[in-house]
C-alpha cells in the first residue's frame, strides 16, 4: 500500500516539499488525499457544528455534580471534597517521590537527569487537562474551580517536599500513600462498618512492601510510614464515629463518576495479593495446588463479566450465611475482585515465567529455600516486568466498571438514565450525555495508556 | 514377591515428619481438604438456601416451557422449553461473534496497514481512529448505536419506515426504520438441490484447475496465477447455474405490514443485531489495529529492504514479504481478542438484543432459578472460549514447530 520510493524519514526542506512527500509521493497516495481531503474537512466541520451549535448541553451541565457523585447527601458533600483532596495529594506525593527516585538513580548511574519541559508534560497530559476545562466550563459555579485548586496546590506542595527528601523510595511512599488514602477514605466518606479498613492497610502495606524491601529501614520511610500509621489510626477512630453520627453517606451512596473511578484501583488493591498467590500456585510442583489454581483462573477469564455480575447480583447470597444480605455493591466489589485476581494472575504468571531459570538456580546454589528464592529473587524480578501489563488490565478494568450499570448499580451511565428521566429534560436528545461520558472516559484511559507507555519506555521491558 | 523398598543400610533413616516426599503429599492432602471443605460449606448453604426459598436445585426447569416471546423472533413459540430458548440465545450470539469478527478483522488490518501508511493523512487517521475507539468502553459504543443512532437517531419509526422500492418493480429493496431494517432475501426454490449440486462440480472444478495451475508453474515456472483461474472457474459456473436454473431460488421482498409493527418477508435485521455487530467491530478493530501494526513493525527492518532491492511494489511487499510473516506473531493475540468480541456480545443485554445473557436475564425475571440459570449460561460462554484457546493452542504448537 505504501511506496516503497520515498524513506520515511528523509530531510524535510520545505513546506511544499514536506506534503509533496507526505501527501503526494505516489498514484495512490495522491488519490487518498484528493478523497480523504474533503472527508475529512466535512467530519470535523460537522464535529465542530454539533459541539459549539446544535448540541444542547443543558442536561449535562445542570447536572454535573450528580454525573460526579451521584445522589450523595448533599449536605454531607464536603465529605467528597475532603477526599478528591486528599487523594490528590496522595497523588502529588507518589508523584514528586517517583521524580526524585529517578534523579536519584541518574545520579547514582552517573547520568544527566532532564526533567520533561512543561510542554511535553501538557502534551502528554492533554486528554486530562481537556477534560478538566471542560469540566470547569460546564460547571459555572465556584466550587469545582475551588476543589481543583486547593488540591491541585496540595498536590505541589507534597511533591516539593517528596522530592526534596535524599534517599526517595519510590514503593514506599506509595505504601504511605496508600495508607494515607484509606485512612482519608474513613474520614470523609463515613462507611458504615471499618471492615474495608482493615483489610485495605495490611492488603497496601505488604503489596507495596513486596515492591521492593531492600530500603525498608531509611528513616525519612519511616517518618512517613508512622506518619501515616497515625492518620491511618485517626481515620479509624473517626469511621468509628461516622458509623454512630452520620448514616446515609457510607458505602451505598458511592455514585456516579466516583465510583467508576474508585472502583478500579480498590478492585485492583484487593485482587493483587489474592493474584499473586494464584500465580505462585499455578506454577507450584503440588499438583493439586496447580489444578485448583488453573480451574479458578480458566472458569473466570472463560466467561464475560456481566455473567460473573448476574452471579453476584442472583447467586453469592446463596453461598454465605450472613444475618444480613450483602448490598448490592458489596457484592459487585466482591465479583470486580474474583475477576481482576485472575487476570492479575496471569499476568503476574508472565512475569514470573520471564526469570530466567539461571536467576532460580542461583538462588538455590547458594542454599535459599524455596521460598526465599521465590520471595527474594523470583518475584522482584518479575514484578518489575509486570507494570505495564498491570497498568493495562488498570485501564481495562476502568472501562469494565461501566458494567455495573447492568446490573443496577448508580454508576455514570446510570446516572445518564437518572438525567434523562427528569421532566425538564425529557424531550432533550440523548447523544450530549453519551458524547459527555465517553469523552471523560476517553481522557482518563487515554491519558493513563499514554503513562503506561513512558513507564515502559524508562524501565525499559524488553529491552535490557 | 516383595513390596518393600530395599534401602542402603549406610543412608540415615529421615523421621517421616522430615521426610520432603512425606510432608509435600500430606500438605497437598491438607490444601485438598481445605479447598474440599470449603466448597461443602459453600454447597451446603446453598442447598440450604434454596430449599428454605423453595427454589429447588434441579435443572428441570429446562424443559418447561418458556413463556416469553423472544423480541424480534416471530418464529419461536413460547411454549416451546427453555432449552430452544437457550439454543436461539447461542445462535444469537455467535451471529453477532460471527458478523463482528468479519468486520473488525477486515476493518482492523486495513487500519494497522493505514497506520504504517508514508501517507501522513492516512497514518494519522487511522491513529486518531484507534486512539479514539479503544479508550471508550464497548457499552457506551453499544449505547450510542443502539439509542443515539437507533431507537432516538434520524430514522423513523416502523410504521412510517423508509421503503426503497428496486427500480422497475413494485417489490422493496430495502426498509429502515428506527427499530428494523430489512432486505430481500432468498428462499429455497424447486431447483434447489440441482443448483447445489452444480456449485458443487464448480468447486471440484476449481479445485482442479488450481492443481492443474500449480503443477504447470512448477513444471515451465509459468506465472500461476492459481486464485485468479480458479475463482475464475467457479464464478463462471455459478453464474451459469443461476442463468440456467432459473428456479433455484425465489426471492422473498420485505414489506411493512398494515398494522406498521411488523415486516414481513426478507431478511430482517433488528437495531439490536446492528448495534452489537457495528459496535464491537468497530471496537475491536482498533485493538486489531494495534496488533497488525505491532507485528509488522516486529518483521525484521531487512526484509522490508529485501523486498525494496528485488523492486517490489508496494502491495507486493505487504502480500508476499511482510504480511506473512507478520501475521505468524499476530494470530495468537488477535484470536483473544475475538474470544474478548463474543464474550463482550453479552454487552448486547442493554440493546434487548436477544443472546444468551439476555435472555437468561429475561428468564430470571419470568421466574426460572436464578443460580441454575446462571450456570447454563457460564456453560456455553465456557464452551466457546475453551474451543477457541482449544485451536489457539493447536495452531502455537504448529507454528512453534515450523519455527524451531
Amino acid at each position: 500500500m505504501t511506496a516503497p520510493t520515498v524513506p520515511r524519514h528523509g530531510i524535510i526542506t520545505s513546506p511544499g516539499h514536506w506534503v509533496r512527500k507526505r501527501l503526494f509521493n505516489s498514484g495512490l497516495n495522491t488519490v487518498l488525499t484528493v478523497v480523504l481531503v474533503p472527508l475529512v474537512a466535512y467530519l470535523i466541520w460537522r464535529g465542530v457544528t454539533f459541539v459549539f451549535v446544535t448540541a444542547r448541553w443543558e442536561p449535562v451541565r445542570n447536572n454535573l455534580t450528580l454525573f460526579m457523585i451521584g445522589r450523595f447527601p448533599r449536605a454531607e458533600i464536603w465529605r467528597v471534597v475532603a477526599q478528591v483532596v486528599i487523594w490528590s495529594s496522595a497523588i502529588g506525593l507518589a508523584w514528586g517521590a517517583a521524580v526524585a527516585g529517578a534523579k536519584a538513580r541518574a545520579l547514582r548511574a552517573g547520568l544527566p537527569y532532564k526533567e520533561d519541559s512543561a510542554i511535553a508534560k501538557a502534551r502528554r497530559n492533554g486528554a486530562i487537562l481537556a477534560a478538566l476545562a471542560l469540566l470547569l466550563a460546564m460547571a459555572q459555579t465556584w466550587g469545582p474551580l475551588i476543589l481543583f485548586g486547593v488540591s491541585f496546590v496540595a498536590a505541589l506542595l507534597l511533591q516539593r517536599v517528596a522530592a526534596r527528601t535524599p534517599a526517595p523510595q519510590v514503593p514506599y511512599v506509595w505504601a504511605a500513600v496508600a495508607v494515607l488514602a484509606v485512612g482519608g477514605f474513613q474520614i470523609v466518606s463515613g462507611f458504615h462498618g471499618t471492615g474495608w479498613l482493615w483489610i485495605g492497610i495490611p492488603i497496601a502495606l505488604a503489596a507495596s512492601r513486596l515492591l521492593g524491601r531492600r530500603d525498608w529501614r531509611t528513616h525519612r520511610i519511616r517518618r512517613l510510614a508512622s506518619l501515616s500509621a497515625v492518620v491511618g489510626v485517626l481515620g479509624v477512630a473517626y469511621a468509628v464515629y461516622a458509623v454512630v453520627d452520620s448514616p446515609g453517606v457510607g458505602w451505598e451512596r458511592w455514585e456516579g463518576l466516583r465510583l467508576n473511578l474508585l472502583a478500579a484501583p480498590i478492585a485492583l488493591t484487593l485482587a493483587f495479593p489474592i493474584g499473586m498467590g494464584l500465580a505462585l500456585a499455578r506454577r507450584s510442583s503440588f499438583p493439586a495446588l496447580r489444578m485448583v489454581a488453573t480451574g479458578y483462573i480458566e472458569l473466570i477469564r472463560g466467561v464475560p463479566l456481566i455473567s460473573l455480575l448476574l452471579m453476584g447480583q442472583f447467586f453469592i447470597g446463596f453461598f454465605l450465611n450472613t444475618a444480613t444480605p450483602l448490598s448490592s455493591l458489596t457484592r459487585a466489589f466482591i465479583v470486580l475482585t474474583m475477576f481482576a485476581s485472575a487476570y492479575i494472575a496471569e499476568i503476574i504468571r508472565g512475569g514470573l515465567q520471564s526469570v530466567p531459570t539461571g536467576q532460580i538456580e542461583a538462588g538455590q546454589s547458594v542454599g535459599l529455600s524455596p521460598w526465599k528464592v521465590t520471595r527474594f529473587i523470583v518475584l522482584p524480578q518479575a514484578l518489575r516486568n509486570v507494570i505495564p501489563p498491570m497498568v493495562g488490565q488498570f485501564i481495562s478494568l476502568t472501562k469494565d466498571t461501566t458494567l455495573l450499570y447492568i446490573i443496577s448499580i448508580a454508576e455514570i451511565l446510570y446516572i445518564r438514565n437518572i438525567v434523562h428521566a427528569q421532566a425538564e429534560f425529557r424531550a432533550f436528545g440523548i447523544a450530549e450525555t453519551l458524547v459527555f461520558v465517553a469523552f471523560i472516559f476517553w481522557s482518563i484511559t487515554f491519558s493513563m495508556s499514554r503513562e503506561s507507555q513512558r513507564i515502559e519506555r524508562r524501565l525499559g521491558v524488553g529491552v535490557r | 514377591m516383595t513390596t518393600t523398598a530395599q534401602r542402603p543400610t549406610d543412608e540415615p533413616r529421615i523421621a517421616w515428619y522430615r521426610n520432603v516426599r512425606v510432608l509435600r503429599v500430606i500438605a497437598q492432602v491438607l490444601f485438598v481438604v481445605a479447598v474440599f471443605s470449603l466448597f461443602f460449606w459453600l454447597f451446603n448453604n446453598l442447598v440450604n438456601n434454596l430449599n428454605r426459598l423453595r427454589i429447588g436445585t434441579d435443572f428441570g426447569f429446562l424443559s418447561r416451557p418458556t413463556r416469553f416471546q423472544i423480541p424480534y423472533d416471530d418464529g419461536f413459540d413460547p411454549s416451546s422449553p427453555v432449552w430452544d430458548m437457550v439454543l436461539v440465545g447461542v445462535k444469537n450470539t455467535l451471529l453477532a461473534g460471527f458478523f463482528g469478527i468479519l468486520l473488525a478483522t477486515v476493518l482492523g488490518v486495513l487500519i494497522g496497514i493505514a497506520r504504517l501508511s508514508s501517507n501522513w493523512l492516512v497514518a494519522r487517521l487511522a491513529a486518531v481512529y484507534v486512539e479514539t475507539l479503544r479508550n471508550i468502553p464497548p457499552l457506551i459504543i453499544i449505547i450510542f448505536f443502539g439509542f443515539a443512532v437507533f431507537t432516538f437517531g434520524p430514522l423513523p419509526v416502523l410504521s412510517e419506515a423508509h421503503q426503497f422500492q428496486i427500480p422497475g418493480t413494485h417489490n422493496n429493496g430495502l426498509i429502515l426504520s428506527n427499530t428494523l431494517w430489512a432486505v430481500p432475501s432468498f428462499v429455497a426454490g424447486p431447483s434447489l438441490g440441482l443448483f447445489w449440486l452444480v456449485i458443487a462440480l464448480g468447486i471440484a472444478a476449481a479445485v482442479a484447475v488450481f492443481v492443474w495451475r500449480t503443477r504447470l508453474h512448477e513444471r515451465t515456472g509459468a506465472p500461476d496465477r492459481r486464485m485468479r483461474w480458479s475463482l475464475g472457474v467457479l464464478g463462471l459456473v455459478t453464474v451459469a447455474a443461476i442463468l440456467l436454473i432459473g428456479d433455484a431460488f425465489d426471492a422473498s421482498y420485505p414489506a411493512l405490514a398494515e398494522s406498521g409493527r411488523r415486516i414481513d418477508g426478507g431478511y430482517r435485521l433488528n437495531n439490536g443485531f446492528i448495534s452489537v455487530t457495528v459496535a464491537l467491530g468497530l471496537y475491536t478493530a482498533s485493538h486489531i489495529a494495534e496488533i497488525v501494526r505491532g507485528s509488522i513493525l516486529a518483521v525484521p527492518k531487512g526484509q522490508s529492504e529485501a523486498a525494496n532491492a528485488i523492486a517490489l511494489t508496494g502491495f507486493q511487499r505487504y502480500r508476499y514479504v511482510l504480511l506473512p510473516q507478520a501475521m505468524r506473531i499476530a494470530v495468537p493475540p488477535i484470536i483473544s481478542q475475538y474470544l474478548n468480541l463474543v464474550k463482550n456480545t453479552s454487552l448486547g443485554v442493554v440493546v434487548a438484543y436477544a443472546e444468551i445473557t439476555a435472555l437468561t436475564q429475561t428468564s430470571i425475571g419470568n421466574g426460572r432459578p436464578a443460580p441454575q440459570s446462571i450456570l447454563v449460561l457460564m456453560g456455553v460462554y465456557l464452551t466457546f472460549s475453551l474451543t477457541i484457546s482449544f485451536v489457539l493452542n493447536i495452531y502455537n504448537r504448529r507454528i512453534q514447530l515450523v519455527e524451531r
